[in-house]
C-alpha cells in the first residue's frame, strides 16, 4: 500500500518538473529575442470580426515599428482595463471611460491617437418599430421612453451605456421607470439584435457600428428605427503603456504615434485597415481631451 | 382494575401515535414559507417579469440545436476548446486534491487529537475557519480576483479552481478521516510510531477507496467549473460558447453545447465505472451515520483485493489520470514563475491597498440585495430539489424491480432519455442557462433562479438516481412478493428510506446555489452579483469588498441553516 501510495505521489509530482525546464526555455529565449508589443482592444462589437480587424492592424504595426507586433482578444471591458494595468497588454483601444479608467490606473499612460470621427462622437436611441416610439427631436423627448423596455450596451461602455444614461438622466429619466429593469446587453452588436427581434423595445448603441451595420445591410430597417442622436462627446482612443519606453526606448510611444497617423487611405493595405476600423485617418489625442468624460464617469460611479 | 390501570396499559400495548408538531414538520412549514417568501421578492405578485418579445430569439435558439455547425475547421477550434477544458480542470483538480490532502489531515480532529491527545485541540479550529473562507467565495470570483495579480495567464484558471476546491476536498477528506475506525491508528501511536507515520500506515490506507472515489467526484466538478471559469476569459468551450451566445451565432453554439456534454458525460461515466468497481458506489456520501465504518472496512479489503489481481479498470484509470495529468500541465503552460515574482506581489499589496476599508455606506442597498440572493437560491433549490426527486426515479436503473420491467424497450427509452436530460441540464454551466433565460425574462432574481435551477436539478436527479440504485432490494422484493403494486411498492418502500437522504442531498446543494448565485448575477440575472459586475467594472474595490462580506455571512448563514436541518433529520 505505502509503495503504491508514494509512487502514486511521485508520478504526480513528475508533470511538474517536467514542466519547468520548458517554462524556463521560454524565458530565455524571450530574453535573446525581443519581447513582442501587446495589442489588444475593448469588446464592444461581435468578436469574431475584431479578430479579423485587429490581426491586421498588428501586422501594419510590425511593419513600421520593427518589433514584433501580436493581438491578444479579451472578454470584458473590465478585463481589458486590468489586462492594461497588469501589463498584459500595451497598447489598447478603449472607448472612453475605459481608457480615462486606464488611465488613472496605470500612472504615465498616455492617450496617443484616434480616428477623426472619435473627437464627435455620437450615441444613437433605435428603437423596434412595433414598439410605437417614433422619432425625438430634443432631448427632453426621451421621456416617451418612459414605461418601455430598454437595453445597454455594456456596463462600461461609453457610447452605449454612459453617455446615453447621462443623457436620460438630463431629460429626467430615471432607470427604474423603465418597464421592468435595464438590461446590459454586453456589445453593440447584441443591443441592435436584441432590439431587432423585440426583446427590448429600445436601446442605446455607437453610432458608428450602427451605420456600418446599415451599411453592409446586416440590420433589418423594417424592425428597427432610429429615433435619436445624442450630441456629440470624446469617445474611443488608443492608450499607451508607459512600460514600452523601458523596453524599446524612449522615443516609442512617439513612434507608434507616429505610425497611426501615417495610415494612408491612398495605400490599398492601409484603407483596408483603416476601413476595418471605420476610420477615413488617424488624429492626435491626449489625456486633457476627456475631462468631460472623466466628470461623466464620477457623476454616475463609474469611476471612484 | 381501575380504568386508569387499563389505559396505562393501552398505552403501553399500541404504539403512540407521532405527534405531528416535530421538527420534521415544522422544518416542512419552514420551507414552504420560505419559498413564498422568495416568490414575493422575486416579483412575481407585482411586477412584468415575462419579456413575450424574446420569444423570437428563443426559438432560433431551438431550431439552431438541429443544424449544429459541423464545418471540419470549425470542429478542429471546438476539439481544441474541449482539450483545454479538460487540461484546466485536471490541473485544478491535480492542486485541489494536493490542498486537499494536507488540508484535510490539518484539519482533521483526529490528527490534533494524535499528536497531542488532548480533547478539543484549538489549532484544529483555527485550520477549520480558515479553511470556511476560502470554501465561501465561488471560483468565478477567485478567478476575478487572480486576473488582477496575474494578467490574462492560464493560472488565474487553474488557481480559481485549485483554492476553492482544495478547501472544500479539505473539509470532505477530514470528515472522511475523522470517520474512519480509529483502532489501528492507536495501536500504532501507542507502540510509538510517529503520527505522520502512523497516519499513512493506518488512517490513509483504510480511508483510501473514500478519498478517491470523492476524488474523482471533484474532477467532474472541475471540469463543469473550468467551463464556466470561460466565462471570464479563461479561454476553452465557457468561453466559445460565450462569444458565439453573444454574436448570436446559435449554430456555432450548439456544437460547442454538444462538446461539453460529451466531455463532462464521459468524465462522470469514467467516473461511476471506476467507483462502482472500487466498490464506493456514490459520488457523494453525505455523512447521515449509516453502517458507514463497516463499509468502509470493506471498501478497503475489495480494494486491495482489486489491485492485487489487477483489475484492469483500476489499472487503467490511474495509468490514463497519470497520462491525463502530464499532458494537462504541458497544454495549460501556465507561468508558474509568476506565482513568486515580485510584480504578484506588488499587484497584490495594490490590490489589498485599493480595498481598504470596505466601503459600508450602502450598506441597505447590501441589505436588500442580500435578501434578493438568499430568495434566488431558495427559488432555486425548491425547483431543482422537487424537479431531481420527480427524474430521479426514472433515471435509476433498478427502479420498481427490474427483472420484469426494464428490460422492456419503454424502460430502456425512459432510463436514456431522462439519463440524458440529466446530463444535459447539468452540463450546461448556470451563466449560459442564465443568459439563455434572459431572452425571454427581465433581468433579476427569477432567471437567475431557474438557471440554477436546471443546472442543479441535473446534478440532484444524478446523485438521487443513485441512492435508489443503491437501494437495498431485499424489502422491495418481499413487498412485491407480497403482492403490493408499484406505487404501493414507491410509496412504502422507495420513499420512506430514501427521503432523508434527498433531502440532506437537496441541502448541500443548496450550500452550493448560494455560492453560485454570483455567477449568474455577473451575466446579468439581478442580486448581489448583478452589484458585483457593477462594482467590477467601475473598479469599486472598496465596494466590491463589503459585497463579498454580505456573500460570505449569506453562506455561512446558509451553511448553518443546513447543518442544522440535517441533524434535526437524521
Amino acid at each position: 500500500m505505502k509503495n503504491f501510495l508514494l509512487s502514486g505521489l511521485l508520478l504526480l509530482l513528475l508533470p511538474l518538473a517536467a514542466c519547468s525546464p520548458s517554462t524556463s526555455e521560454t524565458s530565455t529565449q524571450s530574453k535573446t529575442e525581443i519581447k513582442p508589443l501587446v495589442t489588444g482592444a475593448i469588446p464592444d462589437q461581435d468578436p469574431q470580426k475584431l479578430q479579423r480587424q485587429y490581426t491586421k492592424l498588428a501586422a501594419y504595426l510590425e511593419k513600421q515599428l520593427g518589433v514584433p507586433v501580436e493581438y491578444k482578444p479579451v472578454t470584458d471591458y473590465a478585463a481589458a482595463v486590468t489586462a492594461f494595468k497588469v501589463g498584459d497588454l500595451d497598447l489598447v483601444w478603449f472607448g472612453g471611460l475605459t481608457g480615462v479608467q486606464a488611465q488613472l490606473q496605470v500612472p504615465g499612460a498616455e492617450a496617443i491617437a484616434q480616428r477623426d470621427i472619435d473627437q464627435k462622437f455620437h450615441s444613437v436611441f433605435i428603437a423596434n418599430k412595433n414598439s410605437g416610439l417614433t422619432q425625438f427631436k430634443t432631448i427632453n423627448d426621451l421621456q416617451q421612453l418612459r414605461g418601455y423596455t430598454f437595453t445597454f450596451g455594456s456596463e462600461s461602455s461609453t457610447s452605449g451605456r454612459l453617455m446615453p444614461q447621462y443623457f436620460l438622466q438630463q431629460a429626467g429619466i430615471k432607470l427604474d421607470e423603465f418597464k421592468g429593469e435595464v438590461g446590459f446587453s454586453g456589445d453593440h452588436d447584441k443591443t441592435i439584435k436584441l432590439v431587432e427581434a423585440g426583446t427590448y423595445n429600445a436601446g442605446a448603441v455607437n453610432e458608428k457600428v450602427w451605420l456600418q451595420r446599415v451599411k453592409s445591410k446586416e440590420v433589418d430597417l423594417n424592425k428597427v428605427q432610429v429615433i435619436w442622436r445624442s450630441p456629440s462627446y470624446y469617445d474611443y482612443h488608443w492608450v499607451i503603456n508607459p512600460q514600452v519606453k523601458q523596453r524599446y526606448g524612449d522615443d516609442f510611444v512617439q513612434k507608434v504615434q507616429t505610425a497611426f497617423l501615417k495610415l494612408d487611405p491612398k495605400v490599398p493595405e492601409q484603407k483596408e485597415i483603416l476601413d476595418l476600423l471605420q476610420a477615413d485617418k488617424f488624429i492626435s489625442t491626449k489625456n486633457s481631451n476627456y475631462t468631460q468624460i472623466e466628470a461623466v464617469g464620477r457623476q454616475i460611479g463609474k469611476i471612484k | 382494575m381501575n380504568r386508569k390501570d387499563i389505559k396505562g396499559r393501552f398505552h403501553r400495548t399500541l404504539p403512540k401515535q407521532p405527534s405531528l408538531l416535530n421538527s420534521r414538520t415544522m422544518w416542512g412549514l419552514l420551507f414552504v414559507a420560505a419559498v413564498i417568501w422568495s416568490l414575493h421578492e422575486s416579483g412575481l405578485f407585482e411586477r412584468d417579469l415575462v419579456n413575450v418579445g424574446g420569444w423570437t430569439l428563443v426559438m432560433r435558439f431551438l431550431i439552431a440545436a438541429t443544424r449544429p455547425e459541423l464545418d471540419v475547421e470549425f470542429l478542429q477550434l471546438t476539439l481544441e476548446a474541449t482539450l483545454q477544458t479538460l487540461a484546466y480542470g485536471v490541473c485544478g483538480t491535480a492542486f485541489s486534491l494536493i490542498f486537499g490532502l494536507v488540508g484535510g489531515i490539518l484539519s482533521s480532529e483526529v490528527w490534533w487529537q494524535s499528536i497531542s491527545l488532548v480533547k478539543f485541540p484549538t489549532p484544529w479550529l483555527v485550520v477549520r475557519f480558515f479553511l470556511a473562507i476560502p470554501r465561501a467565495i465561488h471560483e468565478l470570483i477567485w478567478g476575478l480576483f487572480f486576473i488582477n495579480i496575474f494578467g490574462l495567464d492560464p493560472l488565474v484558471a487553474v488557481l480559481a479552481i485549485a483554492i476553492p476546491f482544495g478547501a472544500i476536498t479539505a473539509k470532505v477528506f477530514s470528515e472522511i478521516l475523522d470517520e474512519t475506525p480509529r483502532q489501528p491508528l492507536m495501536a500504532l501511536l501507542n507502540s510509538g510510531v510517529s503520527p505522520l507515520n502512523a497516519f499513512v500506515y493506518s488512517l490513509i490506507p483504510q480511508s483510501f477507496p473514500n478519498l478517491l472515489s470523492y476524488a474523482f467526484y471533484r474532477f467532474e466538478c472541475s471540469i463543469r467549473s473550468a467551463a464556466v471559469l470561460g466565462i471570464i476569459g479563461a479561454g476553452g468551450l465557457g468561453y466559445q460558447i460565450l462569444l458565439s451566445l453573444q454574436s448570436l451565432r446559435y449554430e456555432e453554439m450548439w456544437t460547442f453545447l454538444i462538446a461539453l456534454v460529451l466531455l463532462s458525460g464521459s468524465t462522470d461515466f469514467w467516473s461511476a465505472m471506476l467507483r462502482r468497481s472500487i466498490g464506493a458506489p456514490s459520488r457523494l456520501d453525505l455523512n447521515l451515520h449509516l453502517s458507514k465504518p463497516k463499509s468502509t472496512l470493506q471498501n478497503t479489503q475489495t480494494l486491495a483485493i482489486h489491485l492485487l489481481q489487477g483489475d484492469r479498470l483500476v489499472k487503467v484509470s490511474l495509468f490514463a489520470a497519470i497520462g491525463l495529468l502530464i499532458f494537462s500541465f504541458w497544454y495549460v503552460n501556465a507561468d508558474f514563475t509568476k506565482l513568486s515574482s515580485p510584480q504578484t506581489f506588488d499587484l497584490l499589496i495594490g490590490v489589498i491597498q485599493d480595498s481598504f476599508p470596505p466601503d459600508i455606506t450602502k450598506f441597505y442597498q447590501l441589505f436588500t440585495l442580500s435578501a434578493q440572493t438568499l430568495a434566488m437560491s431558495i427559488l432555486a433549490i425548491a425547483i431543482a430539489g422537487i424537479g431531481g426527486i420527480l427524474l430521479s426515479f426514472p433515471a435509476a436503473n433498478n427502479l420498481l424491480l427490474p427483472e420484469d420491467n426494464s428490460h422492456s424497450l419503454w424502460g430502456i427509452t425512459v432510463l436514456v432519455f431522462t439519463r440524458f436530460l440529466l446530463l444535459f441540464t447539468r452540463a450546461i454551466p448556470a451563466p449560459i442557462w442564465a443568459l439563455i433565460f434572459l431572452f425571454v425574462l427581465f433581468p433579476g432574481i427569477l432567471p437567475g433562479a431557474i438557471a440554477l435551477a436546471i443546472h442543479n436539478l441535473g446534478i440532484l436527479g444524478r446523485l438521487m438516481a443513485e441512492v435508489i440504485e443503491n437501494l437495498d432490494q431485499r424489502p422491495l422484493r418481499s413487498l412485491q412478493a407480497l403482492g403490493a403494486t408499484n406505487s404501493q411498492i414507491f410509496l412504502y418502500g422507495i420513499l420512506p428510506r430514501t427521503l432523508s437522504r434527498f433531502v440532506a442531498y437537496i441541502l448541500y446543494r443548496w450550500e452550493v446555489c448560494i455560492r453560485a448565485t454570483v455567477i449568474v448575477g455577473l451575466v446579468g440575472a439581478g442580486g448581489l452579483g448583478r452589484l458585483l459586475t457593477e462594482q467590477l467594472s467601475s473598479f469599486d474595490y472598496k465596494g466590491l469588498v463589503s459585497t463579498l462580506i454580505c456573500f460570505i455571512c449569506l453562506t455561512f448563514l446558509v451553511d448553518l441553516i443546513s447543518a442544522t436541518v440535517r441533524r434535526s433529520l437524521r
